[in-house]
């Protein structure tokens, strides 16, 4: 009896620890906000954060940093461009022959 | 007009106001004021959209309800291309400028004799640009600078391969070239240049390969660098400053760009902007949206992803944001937020006036605010198939999410409508002032999406989702059509005056006239003209192909014209233009658009029409090589 008693104890936890996890499954609405304009939660089982989680993007900061030094490059060679056509009215988009 | 009024005449009134713009001469009026006036003739389409307002609504009434019947083709243009062909054609003084899908040539045609070509502009592009481009190679449009004493007018072209070049208006040559987006990283060019004073506005694409977006002002005058701001990141990169969202503090303020994000995944975190721009010359305030982030798997990146998907609005001059709202935090389904904008004037539900922006965007809302502070006025479901979201509120801006809806990995998220194409996409739609009424080019397709996982690596693809789009519960899943509908809606009252299914998405939008008229293209390639009043159909014309643009008017000799691009492609045609049968192709398209090939094929091209098809050529003689005839 009282290990029935322990079991449906067990069985009642589960269901009660499976309605939480159903329910909190279906949690993130989007209304709870730590601060105004940020309002993102986990969904229920997956991590508040992915580093170290096995949804660790892993992305390589050489990959990362690509964008930025190519914009930084063409930004530069526009302001090459720009320049020669202030000096002279000669629009010449061929850098290497400014 | 009901109060409403077109920006032009707002910037008029400001002017009489003011009583000084004239006196003191006014830069910022004198150089806003060309392309303004030149928007306000019947003879001119300066710009996408229009005129600032981005309404495509024209005054003609030429062509109206009664006559449409007699609307006959007065001659065509094929560009010598296939693939998708979007935006619309302008036309300035008596030139026609049209743009193509890649390579992106332009061509200039003289309306009294458009069988010969003016000038044409045929860039030589690395072939390499096709493979980054996520959704066909399309481009958007043209602008048009007027020009001042110092430098000639210009037309304006953005390339796939991410160069911008400035062109003489008058003989297509080149004035400057330079380089905005970099293929290498999988960043391109299909947005159309949008021009503000002596400022050209280009936005940027590549959300699908983990692009950062950004919008950059180059001066007209030598191609030079105003102003670059960023969608993600550090406040400085957003042009985010002590005043942005001072009157809607809960939309949030600093800090965002970083603090949404986990560690540096803001550096890939897509927000692109390849949509459309609608401006206010009162204000001085660009108004446009901001693209999806990246990847499309969610939980790849934790946060509400700021300041993606966000309706912004920019000072012109400095690039600073002044406000922004983010529809939608922590996209779940590639809502990419970069649909039109459209100006109008209206009062609200307390009977006050106000000037608003309006836009239909992916997620299925159709959102309504203050364009002088970003205050929420109205935001309405496009259909009420809408699952994703329960609704708004209104207090705080947040849409509020059903979580059965949304999206998560070792998860197969079903029947989420809308789909990763929208409820609305690039749609360039119009406002009709006199009705206030707002003619929406609608997408009804549901889908079902898994995500996965993998590694950024600049210059591939970078979304990470596994898609299966089919039509809404509203269209025939058994048959996979009815995946459209065009709608007439009011902002304020938050009702549709009417509806109608479409068999495939109207992906292009929609022209608004005086003459009681909506027009626009569908995908199986029909003309469409509508009453605007009541939506009874009361013609239509077989194009060559599909139509992914949309509908432009002008008036030339005193006859009324309508212009629309034909050539089927986009997101939705790609199954057909690359030949592709796998449904989850085409992330998802080549499934729901399977039947498309059985009302349409590939083309490129343009239409013009006008009542009996009175044109250039009713006199047959023009353009002849002679008139002399041997007889023997």
């Amino acid at each position: 009896m009282k290990l029935t008693a322990k079991a449906t104890g067990a069985v009642l936890a589960t269901a009660a620890a499976l309605l939480i996890s159903t329910a909190g499954a279906f949690a993130y609405d989007g209304t709870n906000c730590k601060a105004p304009g940020n309002c993102w939660e986990p969904k229920p089982g997956y991590p508040e954060k992915v580093k170290g989680s096995k949804y660790d993007p892993k992305h390589d900061p050489e990959e990362l940093a690509k964008q930025g030094n190519s914009i930084k490059e063409m930004e530069a060679r526009n302001a090459a461009r720009t320049k020669h056509f202030q000096e002279t009215g000669e629009w010449v988009y061929d850098v290497d022959k400014l | 007009m009901n109060g409403s009024t077109s920006i032009g005449r707002l910037a008029s009134a400001s002017c009489v106001a003011l009583a000084v713009c004239g006196l003191l001469g006014s830069s910022v009026a004198v150089a806003n004021d060309k392309l303004i006036e030149l928007s306000e003739s019947n003879e001119n389409y300066v710009m996408p959209g229009k005129d600032y307002t981005g309404d495509n609504y024209s005054k003609l009434d030429q062509i109206n309800t009664d006559n449409v019947k007699d609307l006959k083709v007065s001659w065509t243009f094929s560009t010598g291309l296939l693939n998708g062909h979007e935006g619309t054609p302008l036309v300035v003084d008596g030139v026609m400028y049209i743009n193509s899908s890649f390579p992106n040539n332009v061509y200039a045609l003289d309306l009294d004799n458009p069988g010969k070509i003016k000038w044409q502009y045929k860039p030589k592009q690395n072939p390499a640009a096709r493979s980054v481009a996520c959704c066909d190679l399309v481009n958007r449009g043209l602008a048009y600078w007027p020009g001042d004493d110092k430098t000639p007018a210009l037309i304006i072209s953005n390339q796939l391969d991410g160069n911008v070049v400035a062109l003489k208006a008058e003989d297509g040559s080149l004035y400057w070239k330079v380089e905005n987006s970099d293929i290498k990283v999988g960043s391109t060019l299909t947005v159309a240049p949008y021009v503000v004073k002596d400022l050209v506005i280009v936005g940027s694409s590549g959300a699908e390969l983990g692009v950062r977006g950004y919008a950059t002002a180059y001066n007209a005058h030598d191609g030079s660098q105003v102003w670059r701001m960023y969608a993600t990141g550090p406040d400085a990169d957003i042009g985010i400053g002590d005043d942005f969202n001072k009157d809607n503090p809960q939309y949030g303020q600093k800090g965002l760009g970083l603090a949404t994000w986990e560690g540096d995944a803001w550096k890939i975190g897509g927000g692109t902007n390849w949509g459309w721009y609608a401006y206010d010359p009162d204000l001085e305030l660009l108004y446009y949206g901001s693209g999806n982030p990246s990847p499309w798997n969610e939980t790849m990146r934790p946060g509400d992803n700021k300041w993606t998907m966000t309706m912004m609005a920019r000072d012109i001059d400095s690039g600073e944001l002044k406000w922004g709202y983010q529809k939608t935090p922590h996209d779940e389904w590639d809502y990419a937020g970069v649909n039109v904008m459209m100006l109008s004037d209206q009062k609200d539900k307390d009977g006050n006036m106000r000037k608003l922006v309006t836009h239909p965007d992916r997620n299925g809302i159709i959102y309504t605010l203050d364009r002088t502070n970003g205050d929420l006025v109205s935001a309405d479901f496009l259909d009420d198939t809408v699952n994703v979201w329960t609704h708004v509120d209104m207090k705080t801006g947040i849409p509020v999410r059903d979580p059965e809806y949304g999206t998560r990995m070792d998860h197969k998220g079903k029947d989420i409508c809308p789909s990763a194409m929208g409820y609305h996409d690039q749609a360039h739609d119009s406002y009709d002032p006199e009705k206030e009424l707002f003619y929406l080019a609608i997408n009804h397709i549901c889908m079902d999406w898994e995500p996965f996982m993998l590694p950024y690596r600049a210059g591939q693809f970078f979304v990470g989702a596994t898609l299966s789009m089919y039509p809404g519960p509203k269209g025939d899943r058994q048959n996979y059509l009815g995946l459209g509908q065009v709608k007439a809606y009011n902002a304020i009252s938050g009702k549709y005056d009417w509806s109608v299914m479409e068999r495939f998405a109207a992906w292009g939008g929609t022209l608004a006239t005086a003459g009681d008229l909506v027009f626009y293209g569908t995908l199986d390639g029909y003309f469409k003209a509508r009453n605007s009043a009541n939506g009874e159909l009361l013609w239509k014309f077989k194009m060559p192909s599909g139509a992914i643009g949309y509908p432009m008017t002008y008036e030339h000799d005193g006859t009324q014209y309508v212009g629309i691009y034909y050539g089927v492609g986009g997101w939705p045609g790609v199954g057909l233009v690359f030949d592709l049968d796998d449904p989850t192709a085409g992330l998802g398209a080549v499934g729901a658009f399977r039947n498309l090939q059985n009302w349409t094929q590939q083309g490129g091209g343009l239409l013009v029409f006008s009542l009996n098809g009175k044109g250039p050529y009713d006199d047959p003689t023009l353009d002849e090589y002679t008139t002399e005839i041997i007889r023997q």
